[in-house]
């Protein structure tokens, strides 16, 4: 019994220390697919985006001047660049406290899992699923200044002079569209952190409640350390998203009014697609490419630390 | 707890609740109203319910076409990206092959980076390959971006299954391709789900990508055609809420069938 028991796995280490010859060969057939295809239509253009930011191609032309650094020359004294950069730093900030404010005061009330916890996370979790190009039209509505129920609800309740065209309104529809952003992703952080308080130690919490600590202390001194990886994983995530957000905006804006709205991303598409300056929306997308990098690597030292 | 406290708990629930779930409910209510009562009063009822509107949409506003194109795009891109991220991910997750570490670099790449920061060159691409304006032009960007996060969702789900059984069959004299496919595969079925799913709701949901390589009339799945519905009827509102109906039934009817798998699924995506 113990000798057929343990008879596969001896063999295993004879005939698969780094796999049998024909098993090799094999594998790397199993990788041409999908190697292939992920080479050409994604490493090959990131490759290129690299080259097409040195030249001041416009997309027609057959050839591609060369210009050596001019296009990052000319990144740094763009100041619509700055701008969307600024936004999407607004964006992140924002974006990232109002998110994590939300979905960790929800998953801190369903935290016992009272009845009916599982109806409201498959609620809280539902905008999640849905196509980027619903968000926008449904808050696009909310917002409307004729029919929009934002409006009415202000008009409802005395506050006429509140109202107003929020998309169309320069100094608001950023937020207008962040909320918006907000609403859509906030059941995934309060999945991940209903996750996490289901793994959080009730006695240490009982603990600290036995030497006198009122409920905040709790939260903050017991609940909140136990749940840090979990933080920063939605930290990450924001910040990722925030940094690369597209479709919410283009939906509902397309960068205005006034480039009131403009991010790094949607400038990055006008440049290249709608303005045909080719050479510099590859340099544009760079600064993208570069701060997914640096904040995804950047993550996996925190974690490796950890 | 007291009586108030749980009373003021379950008041915040559900306060948020409908925060989620009210925007849906108001423009899958439009859909039933005509275009005046939508403006006259957003809250209001209809006089009477205009089911018509549903099918004027599928018609009139071809949006009956439009998800027709998001089916084939689905019923395309998802079983490929599925098939190719199994077999890389087998090959990455199990077979130990020199330069192992590298390939599987260069796949984490792409799950780091925006589509943003290779839509510039992979668009002249498709275009020069010929198959700009083609169905196979929003097909092929698409799979070869899921790639990315399949093979390490797949990967990691091979390198977690134990290596006994499969040793065993190979002893009893089972091919390599015989103990993927009756062994492995079947083994691996919750993982295999889960990216069907996933896959299923991000073609479903694709925006840019069509914007990019869709932009026939023709060729536009059920995202970019609302969209460009919107921009030229922008006051057939109902006509809009009915759209937007049709696009999110699907999707929304499949996540609450299948919810245990778009919540851990998602949940796999965001801790890579």
């Amino acid at each position: 019994m113990t000798l057929t028991l343990t008879r596969p796995r001896s063999v295993a280490r004879q005939v698969l220390p780094g796999g049998p010859p024909q098993g090799r060969t094999l594998g790397y057939l199993f990788l041409v697919p999908a190697g292939l295809l992920y080479a050409g239509f994604v490493l090959w253009p990131l490759a290129q985006s690299l080259y097409l930011s040195l030249t001041d191609w416009d997309g027609a032309s057959p050839d591609r001047r060369f210009v050596g650094l001019a296009n990052f020359r000319r990144l740094l004294g763009d100041d619509l660049f700055w701008r969307s950069l600024g936004h999407n730093l607004i964006w992140v900030v924002v974006g990232t406290a109002l998110t994590m404010g939300v979905a960790l005061l929800l998953a801190m009330l369903v935290w016992s899992r009272p009845r009916g916890f599982t109806a409201l996370r498959t609620i809280y979790f539902m905008p999640q699923v849905l196509p980027a190009i619903i968000v926008g039209i449904v808050w696009s509505w909310i917002y409307n200044p004729a029919f929009g129920i934002l409006n009415r609800a202000l008009e409802a309740v005395g506050l006429e002079s509140w109202t107003r065209g929020w998309l169309g309104d320069p100094s608001f529809a950023l937020y207008a569209v962040l909320l918006a952003s907000v609403w859509a992703t906030v059941g995934l952080a309060f999945v991940i952190f209903t996750a996490a308080l289901h793994n959080v130690d009730t006695d240490l919490i009982d603990a600290a409640r036995v030497d006198g600590a009122n409920g905040w202390q709790r939260f903050r001194h017991v609940v909140i350390p136990q749940l840090s990886n979990a933080i920063t994983l939605v930290v990450v995530l924001l910040l990722v998203h925030g940094f690369q957000a597209f479709d919410h905006v283009w939906i509902m804006t397309k960068g205005g009014p006034d480039d009131a709205t403009q991010l790094i991303a949607t400038y990055t598409y006008q440049k290249a697609f709608m303005e045909n300056e080719v050479g510099y929306g590859a340099t544009l997308s760079l600064v993208l490419t570069a701060i997914s990098l640096l904040v995804s690597i950047a993550v996996v030292r925190v974690r490796e630390r950890a | 707890m007291t009586i108030t406290v749980k009373t003021a708990r379950y008041l915040i629930l559900l306060l948020f609740a409908l925060l989620f779930v009210m925007p849906f409910l108001w423009i899958w209510f439009s859909a039933l109203k005509s275009t005046a009562e939508i403006n006259q009063d957003p809250f209001g009822v209809p006089a009477t319910l205009h089911w018509e509107n549903l099918a004027e949409a599928w018609t009139t506003g071809r949006f009956g076409s439009y998800i027709g194109n998001s089916v084939l795009y689905a019923a395309f891109v998802v079983p490929l990206v599925t098939a190719f991220s199994c077999l890389a991910g087998y090959a990455l997750g199990t077979r130990r092959l020199p330069g192992e570490r590298l390939i599987f670099g260069a796949f984490l790449v792409g799950i780091m980076i925006p589509f943003q920061s290779i839509m510039i060159p992979q668009y002249y691409l498709v275009r020069d390959l010929g198959i700009l304006g083609t169905y196979w032009g929003v097909i092929v960007p698409s799979v070869a971006l899921g790639l990315a996060f399949g093979v390490f969702l797949m990967r990691a789900f091979f390198r977690g299954l134990p290596e006994e059984i499969s040793n065993a069959a190979r002893i009893d004299g089972a091919s390599e391709w015989r103990v993927f496919t009756r062994i492995i595969l079947p083994l691996a079925r919750p993982g295999i789900i889960t990216l069907v799913v996933l896959q299923f709701m991000f073609t479903w949901n694709m925006f840019l990508i069509p914007l990019l390589y869709g932009q026939d009339e023709g060729l536009r799945p059920i995202s970019t055609g609302i969209m460009f519905f919107v921009g030229e009827y922008s006051v057939d509102r109902s006509m809009i809420a009915a759209g937007v109906t049709l696009a999110s039934i699907p999707i929304i009817a499949l996540y609450l069938l299948l919810q245990r798998h778009f919540i851990q699924g998602m949940t796999a995506g965001a801790l890579k």
